[in-house]
């Protein structure tokens, strides 16, 4: 079984002027970060301004993975009542992005089946407030259906 | 024990004095009045009446705390009850490396000779009112600045977030949970000898592996105790020492954050410290081998195993041989490690303060029954990556 709640318990973000495009894409499934116009280098998380130039000409680009698992912890605690536990809390990378790293939720597989280099698709999740928060796919458990998350199949409540 | 020079800053102040409050995991007595039982006794310690006392620190300073449970007081209400004229005052939120830093450069500036800082907690009611250990930021409706990227996802405690370092550290070095439960199996034996420790009864390498998991691969004896209690610390000019009871001196410090300032955005987590650790030998000739004693920071049992490593008391990676077994960070042992039991036995008083009144009292000699023989040069470090901080200090006189 995955861990994905059935009744979001958390915190919610709180949005600002720099990360609102980031929770309206996540919305829709999309995995926004930014880019900066004049070098073209990608920062994550988004601050309005490049982290590699300074430049404070910045877009916002999709990623669609897949990425891979940098490092993970598999939680046990139930930190606020409710909270549906094991879940896998996964740092994901992609290959050509330096520079952006995501922390999420892993779902596809049992929590106790991440790993260090598992790879795994883009995707989100029913968050707390409403919100859609990143919750990455195993790969290989969910290959029959790749482009769930890209595709933004899951969406927020 | 010159280093870059006889002029450094940190040379020009002592520690003067330790005090703290009664520790626990929990007592029924507000955060004011341990902060004021810490801050008399730190006084009193170092020889002084608060009549000296003109500057005043804390940390963190006002506004949202991120756990429930800090309990510093407010600075001005502790300067009145105190009734004294302050020439320098701090308190700070972000930016704290150790406890002594700030204090350190008002006194070595001329700014105030004499200044008391202090931490206080009361994260051990906090975490009985809550049922339980709480969330990060749980008393907040919404997750603002970093915590924005943590919490709504279900990273919703810093054991969330100190775990992917460990998973990456153990991948990297192949060290593993037998090794590393070493380092709080020897400090629960250290907090033995601690009558101040909030935990004191033997723990076993087979305890630690039946523990249970909070977020793998740290589980509970992983993790520090929550507690109730305050430290303060004054930090003096050097040339008031003859008017102090028992000084320790300042060789050198440090706090050099060269990575991403945020726990997740961390870009190598199998190594952490080290330029923190690097700048600080830099403004010294003293080398790891010197050092009597290591005072160094376990909020949880991977931050103890960054500095073992970035302050080259072992080579990178090398930590798990290091303390399996026990015997090279036991008392007696090449490099006795958290002898008042740490963070992880001897309670989560935070950020380096109950591991700098540790390293004050074995450098005096005043650390009773796991007292370290002729401790001279004592180690002291805190948390580690974007709030790193790294000093030595050393008997009086030099």
């Amino acid at each position: 079984m995955t861990a994905t709640p059935t009744a979001p318990v958390g915190i919610p973000p709180a949005v600002t002027e720099e990360t609102a495009p980031f929770w309206e894409a996540a919305a829709a499934g999309r995995l926004l970060v930014e880019r900066c116009v004049r070098c073209e280098a990608e920062s994550f998380p988004p601050y309005g301004m490049c982290r590699a130039c300074r430049g404070r000409d910045v877009e916002h680009v999709e990623i669609t993975g897949p990425g891979h698992v940098y490092s993970f912890t598999v939680n046990y605690q139930r930190w606020m009542p409710g909270l549906e536990v094991p879940y896998a809390l996964v740092l994901v990378e992609f290959a050509g992005h330096p520079g952006v790293r995501v922390f999420g939720r892993l779902r596809g597989c049992p929590p106790q089946e991440a790993r260090i280099g598992m790879a795994v698709e883009v995707g989100f999740e029913p968050g707390p407030g409403g919100y859609a928060v990143p919750s990455f796919i195993a790969v290989a458990a969910e290959s029959a259906v790749p482009a769930e998350g890209a595709a933004g199949a899951e969406r927020a409540a | 024990m010159t280093g870059m020079g006889t002029d450094l800053f940190e040379r020009r102040v002592v520690i003067s004095g330790v005090g703290q409050s009664a520790i626990g995991r929990q007592l029924d007595r507000s955060g004011f009045q341990l902060t004021i039982d810490a801050i008399l006794a730190a006084v009193a310690d170092a020889g002084l009446t608060v009549d000296d006392i003109d500057g005043l620190a804390m940390f963190p300073g006002g506004g949202k705390a991120n756990l429930p449970g800090y309990a510093n007081g407010n600075l001005y209400e502790i300067q009145d009850a105190l009734r004294v004229t302050t020439t320098w005052r701090q308190g700070i939120i972000e930016g704290m490396c150790l406890p002594f830093y700030g204090p350190a450069m008002a006194v070595a500036t001329g700014q105030a000779r004499h200044v008391v800082v202090w931490r206080t907690v009361k994260e051990g009611s906090a975490a009985r009112n809550a049922g339980g250990r709480p969330a990060y930021g749980s008393t907040n409706s919404a997750a603002e600045g970093p915590l924005a990227w943590l919490l709504p996802v279900g990273a919703l405690s810093p054991v969330c977030q100190l775990a992917p370092y460990t998973t990456r550290y153990m991948h990297e070095y192949g060290v593993t949970r037998e090794q590393l439960a070493w380092i709080p199996v020897t400090q629960r034996a250290h907090a033995a000898l601690n009558p101040d420790a909030v935990y004191r009864s033997p723990l076993t390498v087979d305890d630690y592996l039946a523990s249970r998991m909070i977020s793998s691969p740290i589980c509970l004896y992983d993790c520090d105790v929550p507690a109730d209690g305050a430290t303060a610390i004054v930090v003096s000019a050097a040339e008031t020492a003859a008017d102090l009871r028992a000084p320790v001196g300042v060789e050198a410090m440090a706090g050099v954050v060269d990575g991403r300032p945020s726990w997740e955005q961390w870009e190598d987590m199998g190594r952490v410290g080290y330029a923190t650790a690097a700048a600080m030998w830099a403004r010294t000739d003293l080398r790891p081998a010197d050092v009597d004693v290591a005072e160094i920071y376990d909020g949880f049992t991977i931050e103890a195993v960054w500095w073992l490593e970035a302050m080259g008391f072992c080579g990178p990676g090398e930590a798990g041989a290091f303390v399996e077994g026990g015997k090279r960070i036991s008392l007696g042992g090449e490099l006795p490690l958290n002898t008042w039991g740490g963070q992880l036995s001897g309670g989560r008083l935070h950020a380096a303060f109950g591991h700098t009144a540790e390293a004050v009292r074995q450098l005096r000699g005043e650390a009773g029954d796991r007292q370290v023989a002729g401790a001279r040069v004592a180690a002291v470090t805190s948390v580690g990556g974007y709030e790193a901080g790294a000093a030595l200090l050393t008997s009086w006189p030099r």
